[in-house]
């Protein structure tokens, strides 16, 4: 199907083009960023283990972000009841779910927010960011060492 | 900002369709009860202040990173939740 192509030229990236049906709105914004709606989820051919959560409205704002499961398998938010009406989520195969990670500039620290993960429903491309309010989970758990050399070596195997 | 006092099991309502129950007093704790339509979010506010000082830290600590960028592909987890 034909859509429109967007260029932007990305500070932290350069330039990237990409179709509109690719932009993930989050209609609530992300707290701190509670205007930016328009986001696109990027990889580095050199960081594959990333998911940069790139904002549209401030091309100087970018998040990284991992699948959750391939640091803690055993991860299992019990997801409060707003994440899946607002963002009209009927079954599993509807959602990914991404965790913000903090990384150290030698990407030898790393802590990952298992309290508030990002969850995208992919049948409408909106997403929010859910507060796991009472779980015991932290919004900085140190990622263990293994998947954060994983992400450096990838880094200079690339 | 608007103070209201209220004394246990009377309740205020913000809106049509949120309803706020003070469920029990002890010394300097409160418990409240919240009704809320399922698509409204509730939370502590220092929880939300959490998230959203580590949301800037994850800004301000990403490292500057090269290599091209490509539009990455979201997939449901594959494996079921137990």
């Amino acid at each position: 199907m034909q859509q429109e192509q967007i260029t932007v030229d990305l500070p932290r990236f350069g330039p990237c083009t990409f179709g509109a049906s690719e932009v993930i709105e989050f209609p609530w914004g992300l707290p701190g960023f509670p205007t930016l709606q328009r986001w696109l989820p990027l990889n580095l051919d050199s960081h594959p283990t990333f998911v940069w959560l790139q904002s549209l409205d401030d091309p100087s704002v970018a998040l990284p972000s991992v699948d959750p499961w391939m640091v803690f398998e055993t991860y299992d938010p019990k997801m409060p009841a707003y994440a899946f009406t607002s963002l009209e989520i009927r079954e599993a195969n509807d959602f990914a779910t991404l965790c913000v990670v903090v990384v150290t500039p030698d990407a030898h620290e790393m802590t990952i927010n298992l309290m508030a993960p990002v969850v995208i429903n992919l049948r409408t491309r909106k997403g929010r960011q859910i507060m796991l309010d009472g779980s015991d989970y932290s919004p900085r758990e140190p990622m263990p060492r293994k998947t954060a050399e994983k992400a450096s070596a990838s880094s200079k195997s690339a | 900002m608007l103070v209201l006092s209220r004394k246990i099991n009377q309740s205020i309502m913000i809106g049509d369709d949120v309803r706020i129950v003070i469920v029990a007093v002890d010394r300097d704790q409160v418990k409240l009860g919240i009704e809320a339509p399922r698509a409204v979010p509730v939370h502590r506010s220092e929880v939300y202040e959490e998230i959203r000082k580590a949301n800037q830290e994850a800004l301000g600590a990403a490292p500057v990173t090269s290599g091209k960028p490509e539009r990455a592909t979201l997939r449901p987890r594959t494996k079921p939740p137990h």
